[in-house]
């Protein structure tokens, strides 16, 4: 066939999906930059009246919510991701060897990735509870603890408990392309460093490492950008309290949007948000550049 | 299968050490094997409380002495809630939701990543990158735009507007990776179909397809699980009882039956269930799918 025509072809063949994506995820944006700077209270009249920059200023400057909940999304981020880092390769580690079984264990590590979000939220709401919850009969039983740890409802745990939760999420996905990729690290680099008497260690370090770098920070800032927006998770388990300690962005964006009934507001703190985002991730990846350059 | 990785001098050559290796090498293995099992357990344990949980009656929940498993197991939770509840409904709202949504990218998506995997058309890479960025954008800052336009379009509490949406929202991903599955299929293929004279639709359904499958069974497993779990649309844009999907249905039985976990972890269980299922029948092709192919075994 004529080249031509195939060309003429592929604009065919791919125009659905870019109106879709155009319509769903593309104009939305334009549509939230205008929304930000109109009025849209569901409780004034009038709400495409133009506000300007009022609801930025009140925001950052008059109500002050945007600092402190973006520094929460940010300790809940590096949080969650570090956890699950830390956690996801061990897991590889663990399997990167030949096995019988292998395949079941990579199965069932994968679980906690494909459970739906609510059945998350609500099985470690269950799990976490004072006085029915299993976590804390079985710290009690052990003799770890002698009153129940409030996990959800103290402003001191609650943060360090969501965070738990989403580890649990994402590591399996760190857990797997950490696996992928430990499988391009050559056996026999492994095998002479342990004849020139490196250590486990020192063999991670310096053979392993080297190997799974660029990948881990893909996936590290993959798994960043999906926490720095996660919303499920936080409003299934505690809604942003008690008293703001788990109020994270999307929380907030959420709070102003639909209870509050403003959504111009809500709108403007949503794009403070994906202005944060898109910086903390672009220096994420300056820095690592930066620091791959040196070695 | 030898292991280089824990000998990595080689097989010894004695008889003597031989079996000394072979012993150590054993105890290895089933260390390796209790170590992960273990694991398995610590990091499923949510879920297997869950699940005994839901087989429990009312008074062992409530029990001042937990059972890690039920000591009378009974179905009461999930009869009382699939009778007692709008749960059932809610059921076939995320399935009917779902099934439309996942049949609309897939149908969509499979032209689109055929085009961007066979033809060098101008404006592929462009097209490539939108996908991808179209993934950055964050969920909770697209709904409140979103969400003024279904409610000016009057389709506020209607299923089509989550439908389409989940189909939008799932497609970038679909096509990234059904992009991946029809590059492993040899070109040749298509350029013997080619000279029959055959055109490029007809070479794609005819031959492409069949072919892709399992990657295609993958992607459609994808995008369904996306739609079964998505709850801040529905929230947003679902008001009434009757028109819930799962996901909202069960977080608001919080407010509804406050301290009916039996309920709450029936439900849960039946809204895992499924996905648990598919994904464990196509873990293999997923996790290809995920990786582009690069893990197997």
């Amino acid at each position: 066939m004529l080249v031509q025509q195939r060309k003429r072809m592929a604009f065919w063949l791919i125009l659905p999906t870019l109106l879709l994506i155009v319509a769903f995820k593309i104009a939305p944006i334009a549509e939230g930059v205008v929304v930000s700077f109109q009025a849209q209270s569901m409780m004034r009249p009038n709400p495409d009246a133009f506000v300007g920059w009022t609801h930025y200023k009140r925001a950052i400057f008059e109500e002050g919510v945007f600092g402190a909940a973006l520094w929460r999304t940010i300790v809940w981020t590096v949080g969650s991701v570090v956890g699950a880092y830390i956690v996801g390769l061990s897991i590889a580690l663990l399997l990167n060897r030949q096995f019988a079984g292998r395949a079941i264990f990579r199965a069932l590590f994968l679980v906690p990735w494909v459970i739906p979000e609510v059945a998350t939220a609500l099985l470690w709401k269950w799990a976490y509870g004072d006085e029915f919850g299993v976590i804390n009969f079985l710290l009690m039983r052990l003799g770890v603890l002698d009153t129940p740890i409030l996990f959800l409802s103290s402003p001191g745990a609650a943060m360090a408990s969501v965070i738990v939760v989403q580890i649990w999420k994402l590591y399996p996905i760190m857990f797997i392309t950490l696996l992928a990729a430990l499988q391009s690290v050559p056996r026999e680099l492994h095998e002479s460093a342990e004849i020139d008497g490196a250590t486990v260690w020192q063999r991670f370090v310096y053979v392993t490492f080297p190997y799974i770098r660029p990948t881990s920070v893909i996936i590290t800032l993959l798994a960043a950008i999906w926490t720095f927006q996660n919303f499920d998770i936080i409003y299934l388990l505690t809604g942003g309290g008690p008293a703001d300690a788990t109020k994270i962005l999307p929380t907030l964006v959420y709070e102003k949007g639909f209870w509050g009934l403003e959504l111009g507001y809500a709108s403007a703190i949503s794009l403070l948000m994906l202005l944060c985002l898109t910086v903390l991730s672009v220096s994420y990846l300056f820095v690592y550049r930066a620091q791959r350059e040196e070695t | 299968m030898t292991d280089t990785a824990l000998n990595p001098g080689g097989a010894p050559r004695s008889e003597a050490a031989m079996n000394a290796w072979r012993s150590r090498e054993f105890l290895m293995r089933l260390g390796l094997y209790l170590f992960l099992s273990a694991l398995t357990i610590v990091v499923l344990f949510p879920i297997l409380w869950m699940a005994s949980s839901s087989f429990k009656p009312q008074s062992e929940l409530f029990a001042r002495d937990m059972t890690l498993l039920p000591v009378d197991w009974t179905l009461a939770s999930y009869i009382a809630v699939w009778q007692g509840t709008s749960f059932p409904s809610y059921f076939f709202n995320s399935f009917k939701i779902a099934v439309a949504s996942t049949a609309l990218s897939v149908i969509v998506g499979m032209y689109a990543a055929y085009a961007i995997a066979r033809i060098k058309f101008r404006g592929r890479y462009a097209f490539g990158m939108l996908l991808l960025i179209a993934q950055m954008f964050p969920q909770i800052m697209l709904v409140i735009p979103l969400f003024i336009v279904v409610q000016k379009a009057g389709l506020l509490n209607t299923h089509i507007a989550l439908i389409v949406c989940y189909a939008a929202f799932a497609l970038p991903f679909t096509v990234w990776m059904m992009r991946g599955f029809f590059e492993t299929i040899p070109e040749e293929l298509e350029d013997a179909a080619a000279v029959d004279g055959a055109g490029i639709l007809t070479t794609f359904h005819k031959i492409i397809l069949p072919l892709a499958g399992p990657g295609l069974a993958a992607v459609t497993i994808f995008a369904f699980i996306r739609s079964w779990n998505e709850f801040l649309f529905a929230l947003v844009f679902l008001q009434s009882r009757t028109m819930f999907t799962m996901p909202i249905g069960l977080a608001s039985f919080q407010e509804e039956y406050t301290f009916r976990w039996d309920l709450i972890m029936a439900g849960a269980g039946i809204i895992t269930l499924p996905i648990l299922f598919f994904f464990l029948l196509m873990q293999k092709f997923i996790v290809a799918g995920l990786l582009g192919g690069a893990v197997k075994g």
